[in-house]
């Protein structure tokens, strides 16, 4: 019986593969035609749409699949998140209280309110979708390469935004830049000089210390007392691709040297507030990351973080006196990963944090959160080696 | 044909050559140990020549040979003889010959005030410690400085894998095993400069893994163990010292008489008195130090010093000017 099907199936392959070619001769002949509308204006047909729809939603639930999700600590990832979101995604999504400029309104597909759409996914979905972006509906991808860390903290604002009120999201996201946006008391011509007042992307103070304030969160490094040379070294990185980061990059994109050296200078000059000892009771963990910070450990062939981060040393090499503790542990993971290998400096610290222990990292963090770094503060770093 | 032939053998030929140099050669024989090794070799080697041309003219006789002679070979006698008694007795001579060969150092070994040194294997290079007279040690790396006529006493180790430590223009080689001490002894005829090598693959950098054997006339060697003996001088103006304790070279190298105290790497207080750098690749010049310090990863792959490509042209002359300077 297995010879007739056979050679009937034989019979039928001309008119399956004229059929093929048909098809890819009609799919050209439709394309170069220009019959099918990609105006935005004209909308999708609706059993498209149904199909985009679908293709999309199942794309992100498959394609999130492997994602790990993490526990998110709201506390200290929001405040980063809202940041982010201010600078790079409230343009297109809108925010709490104020409706999206009807510019993006007219993108196909609508950019979704968040405060409505985020609840219907799930954490890692809401990851995949921030990290990888989507194709065909102008959402971009991370622009910090391999920076899947940092993602976690526009996630972890998705989740805290539904339930947000207009006065929480603006306090989050101004983080400690000064200008409130809802008391501007320009004049009527400076107002119609300048337009109404604006978070600038490019504003550091959303996220970073001032003269009275710490770093709106965990992850993110305290500048104030920094080394200049290091600061315009990292400005500089961002700026060119050479140092990975979605929330660092797009500021420093904007920035040119004269800002950079304006805001260097400002940073390196900045009074550092000393570190309370009582709030880092002594600990195991404390006493590792002193013994590996001042002499390193020599079987593991580490040599002591002091001997480049200690006084004194060259001022393009970053202090670490004072950072928080989550900053330093991310970056030395980050580090491990290889993802701040681009650079010389990166490449050398990548050597060392490799040969790190899991527990050796999380205990030189800790060491130098504990510390303080006013007593170091060189003010004329970047002029010369010596104080 | 004739001509592949021709230039096989001469390949062949210059590679036999090239074993002959005096520095890194076990023909050398620049010391009572090594001489009688390259005895041995020398008596094992025509030896064998010797039996090789007998067996040959004994397999000719076997297949060409009158019928007569033939027989004879063939006969109970010539196989008692020849198969049994003649290689049990060269190959007990031999034997026993070899274990006195092997015992070479043993009159050494009671010789009076040797000279104390330990040599550490490290990934991959030579840390040289000098133990002296009155109990203190002092550091170095990539070469030994030796006097002759004295005997001297190595102490091998290992900081990781096994190493093997050999200087063949001076004795055999000895491996340096985890958790073991080995002891060498050797003494050096007269003064000179031989090279030693790692003969025991330890990984990546392996083949670049030598050093510097400088055999001194006694009074040049004490005057050469005062001088190692003393402190780095120190320039606190010199932007290459500054430069090297900033850029936290400090944490892996030691330099005597600075901050400088690291004990990861090869210590560094007269490193521009060595003969070279980078253990035995590079020769010690400004220039190499330099280059070591920029592109010490193309230099030799894998080591395990941190890629330091940091620095600007002019902060590089000053450090390998600095570096050089360390004598």
């Amino acid at each position: 019986m297995a010879e007739p099907i056979k050679s009937r199936l034989r019979k039928l392959l001309p008119w399956a593969l004229g059929l093929f070619a048909g098809g890819i001769v009609l799919v050209l002949a439709i394309a170069y035609s220009g019959i099918f509308n990609v105006a935005a204006s004209a909308g999708h047909p609706e059993l498209l749409e149904w199909l985009l729809t679908l293709g999309k939603s199942r794309s992100v639930i498959v394609n999130s699949k492997p994602v790990d999700a993490p526990e998110l600590n709201l506390t200290e990832l929001v405040p980063l998140g809202a940041a982010h979101f201010q600078g790079g995604c409230a343009t297109c999504h809108g925010v709490p209280g104020q409706s999206v400029n009807p510019v993006y309104d007219q993108m196909l597909p609508q950019p979704p309110d968040l405060q409505i759409h985020a609840p219907m996914w799930k954490r890692e979905q809401l990851f995949w979708m921030v990290r990888h972006g989507i194709q065909f509906t102008g959402m971009p991808a991370w622009s910090g390469d391999k920076r899947d860390d940092e993602v976690w903290a526009v996630v972890a604002f998705l989740e805290a935004l539904p339930s947000m009120k207009p006065e929480d999201y603006r306090r989050y996201a101004r983080g400690n830049a000064q200008d409130n946006i809802e008391t501007q008391n320009y004049a009527a011509r400076e107002f119609a000089d300048k337009g109404r007042a604006k978070i600038n992307i490019t504003a550091c103070n959303r996220c970073h210390d001032t003269e009275d304030a710490q770093p709106t969160s965990p992850y993110v490094p305290r500048l104030g007392g920094q080394a200049k040379a290091y600061l315009k070294r990292a400005l500089h990185e961002y700026h060119n691709d050479l140092r990975q980061s979605g929330f660092m990059e797009p500021i420093a994109g904007e920035l040119d040297d004269e800002h950079i050296n304006r805001l260097t200078d400002y940073y390196a000059s900045l009074t550092v507030p000393v570190n309370n000892p009582a709030q880092y009771p002594s600990s195991p963990k404390l006493e590792l990351g002193r013994q590996l910070a001042e002499n390193g450990d020599r079987s593991l062939k580490i040599p002591a973080c002091l001997s480049c981060h200690g006084v004194n040393k060259r001022p393009d090499y970053p202090r670490l006196a004072g950072q928080p503790e989550q900053y330093l542990r991310q970056q030395l993971q980050v580090l491990r990963q290889g993802i701040r290998a681009k650079t010389s400096y990166g490449l050398l610290m990548t050597t060392i944090a490799r040969r790190l222990t899991e527990q050796q990292a999380e205990a030189a963090a800790a060491f130098f959160a504990s510390q303080s770094l006013a007593e170091r503060v060189d003010h004329k770093a970047g002029e010369g080696l010596r104080q | 044909m004739r001509y592949a032939i021709n230039k096989t053998l001469c390949v062949m030929a210059l590679l036999v050559i090239a074993g002959c140099g005096d520095k890194q050669s076990a023909f050398a024989g620049l010391g009572p140990v090594s001489s009688r090794i390259t005895l041995l070799i020398w008596i094992m080697f025509i030896g064998a020549a010797l039996i090789t041309v007998l067996i040959s003219v004994l397999m000719l006789i076997s297949i060409t040979g009158p019928a007569g002679w033939r027989h004879k070979l063939a006969g109970e006698k010539s196989i008692v003889w020849g198969g049994i008694v003649f290689p049990v007795v060269t190959l007990t001579a031999l034997l026993i010959y070899g274990f006195l060969i092997l015992k070479a150092g043993a009159t050494l070994v009671h010789a009076e005030d040797p000279v104390h040194i330990s040599v550490v294997g490290e990934q991959w290079w030579w840390r040289v410690i000098y133990r002296h007279d009155d109990g203190h040690t002092t550091e170095s790396a990539n070469e030994l400085r030796i006097p002759t006529g004295r005997s001297v006493e190595i102490k091998l180790s290992t900081a990781d894998v096994i190493h093997s430590f050999w200087i063949p223009a001076y004795a055999g080689k000895i491996d340096m095993i985890p958790g073991r001490i080995n002891t060498l002894h050797f003494s050096a005829d007269k003064p000179g400069i031989a090279t030693g090598q790692c003969a025991e693959y330890c990984g990546g950098a392996h083949a670049l893994m030598s050093f510097y054997t400088v055999a001194m006339a006694p009074s040049d060697y004490e005057a050469w163990v005062a001088k190692e003996r003393a402190n780095a001088r120190q320039d606190f103006q010199s932007e290459g010292e500054q430069l090297f304790l900033s850029s936290g070279c400090g944490g892996c190298h030691t330099i005597r008489g600075s901050q400088a105290d690291g004990k990861i790497g090869p210590d560094l207080t007269h490193v521009g008195n060595r003969l070279s750098l980078g253990a035995g690749i590079l020769p010690n010049t400004t220039e190499s130090f330099a280059k070591w310090i920029s592109q010490h990863q193309t230099i030799k792959p894998e080591n395990l010093m941190p890629p330091f490509d940091i620095f600007s042209e002019n902060e590089l002359q000053s450090l390998a000017a600095y570096l050089n300077g360390l004598e």
